[in-house]
């Protein structure tokens, strides 16, 4: 799987919202990837509210990425033990740094040290919001994640989380052609050319010379987005992820991956406030099994395949 | 062939998928796109009527083509699925209006109990039975009636907009008597 040149694979976590369980699936994924053998390595991103070792039932550890950033302590030396084996923790700082002063480059420094870590996997954890650090962060790695669930303020954040990743993306690789000023000036005069939305842009963009449509196909064809739903209640919502698949490709023109879902379960809430990590604490809950499915459709880019049930009739069973 | 396959890419089915199979997720697919359901809700200006109605009509379009290619391929449709019979979404397609009664026959021809709908929409089964008995005194407001047809529709892969347009403006008739 891993290709030579590059020693782990980086997955980032992210999604505009809060409260979405962001943090709960990269703790949970990451403890499944160790479990299985792979050396992980779980970063927490959210400067401003960093909590993932509440997971592992860690008390805040002593050093943070603010001593990377301010006293040049090497990573490997910030990571704890997580107390599951096979998986490090390397955390935010709580509130003493500011998130957003963090530069580009700082960020490409910081990527290039996680690049080095002796790692299979490196998850990273990203706060809510769509700040350009964010979706910074979000776009250097290798596995993209969007957490949400399924209640309407959640997708709206998404799909705008989405987009603004989209739209960063194509900035990027357009400057790396050399073409900035097409992007902006398209975008800037958009009422000419009756462009409405990111949909019409790229539309615009791929038809408006061959040259610009190679780079579509080639550089940005295969940019896939994961996403993870949570706090699934009913069978109802495990469509969501299905239709959000179908709805992203119809009216933003983007291509998503529906890796999985996971129910809703009191069991896992209690392991969370008991600060016990539910994949070694809970064997009963329905939760392991769904955490499992997800991690594996993510490192296959595999998509959950609902349709199958769909058309049997079966889905009433699941839930 | 080769042209039909970007149809049964849009039903994202592959090239074995029989038409009940197809229709089911053609069903599917229109209701979602026409209900108010939150994944396109949630898109707010991004939804917007043109990308609609263009993707509808390829929808129609692609459905349409396939049941000719299947029609003419194999003029008797010989396999079995567990919940509709041959010639039933051919029945299903011909009922005019769908009244109480009507949903109850689609209902009990699927072999779909009342019971199963409950288990899934958690609407008490005895709303079922007045929806399907027209006893529209069971339903203080229209709201409520229409969210549980969706429901009803949903289960059973009806068409919820064509259940709707046929079934509610009984119910509005028999509010403005009252």
């Amino acid at each position: 799987m891993d290709t030579p040149e590059k020693h782990c694979k980086i997955w980032a976590v992210g999604g505009g919202k809060g409260g979405t369980g962001k943090s709960f699936i990269t703790s949970s994924t990451g403890t499944c990837l160790a479990l299985k053998g792979s050396k992980t390595i779980l970063l927490d991103a959210d400067l401003g509210g960093a909590n993932l070792h509440s997971f592992f039932g860690l008390n805040k550890p002593r050093y943070s990425l603010a001593d990377f950033f301010e006293k040049k302590i090497p990573l490997q030396d910030i990571m704890v033990q997580s107390g599951v084996a096979n998986l490090g923790l390397i955390t935010g700082s709580i509130g003493s740094l500011d998130s957003e002063s963090i530069n580009f480059a700082q960020k490409q420094k910081l990527f290039r040290h996680i690049r080095a870590l002796d790692a299979d996997h490196i998850l990273i954890d990203l706060g809510a919001g769509t700040h350009i650090n964010t979706l910074d962060t979000f776009l250097l790695a290798d596995r993209m994640i969007v957490v949400t669930v399924p209640e309407i303020t959640a997708l709206e954040n998404m799909y705008q989380f989405i987009k603004s990743v989209y739209f960063r993306k194509m900035k990027f690789i357009f400057k790396t052609y050399d073409l900035n000023t097409t992007i902006q000036d398209t975008w800037k005069n958009r009422a000419s050319h009756n462009i409405r939305s990111l949909k019409d842009l790229i539309t615009h963009l791929r038809e408006s010379s061959e040259y610009i449509r190679d780079i579509f196909d080639r550089e940005i064809s295969g940019f896939v987005v994961h996403i993870v739903l949570n706090q699934v209640r009913t069978t109802r919502d495990i469509l969501v992820g299905e239709n959000l698949k179908s709805a992203c490709m119809n009216f933003l023109g983007l291509k998503v991956v529906y890796a999985g879902y996971c129910r809703q379960d009191e069991a896992v809430h209690e392991n969370i406030n008991n600060k016990e990590p539910f994949l070694i604490f809970n064997r009963i809950s329905p939760v392991v099994k769904e955490i499992k499915t997800l991690t594996d459709n993510i490192i296959t880019g595999t998509h959950l395949s609902v349709r199958k049930d769909l058309v049997n009739g079966s889905l009433s069973q699941i839930l | 062939m080769e042209a039909y396959l970007k149809y049964y890419d849009l039903f994202e089915l592959p090239p074995e998928a029989t038409i009940e199979e197809i229709y089911k997720v053609y069903a599917y697919l229109k209701a979602l796109y026409t209900g108010d359901a939150m994944e396109t809700t949630a898109l707010n200006t991004d939804f917007s009527e043109d990308l609609l109605q263009d993707y509808l009509s390829r929808l129609d379009d692609a459905y349409e083509q396939l049941k000719l290619l299947l029609e003419t391929k194999k003029p008797a449709l010989t396999k079995k699925t567990d919940v509709m019979d041959e010639g039933l979404s051919d029945w299903i397609k011909s009922i005019a209006c769908f009244s109480g009664s009507a949903l109850k026959t689609v209902r009990e021809r699927m072999g779909v109990d009342l019971n199963d709908i409950f288990a899934v929409s958690r609407i008490q089964p005895h709303y079922l039975e007045d929806i399907e008995n027209e006893h529209f005194s069971s339903f203080r407001a229209e709201v409520f009636l229409r969210s549980y047809l969706i429901e009803y529709t949903r289960f059973l892969s009806l068409d919820s907009q064509k259940v709707l347009a046929d079934y509610l403006p009984r119910y509005r008739k028999s509010q403005g008597q009252a």
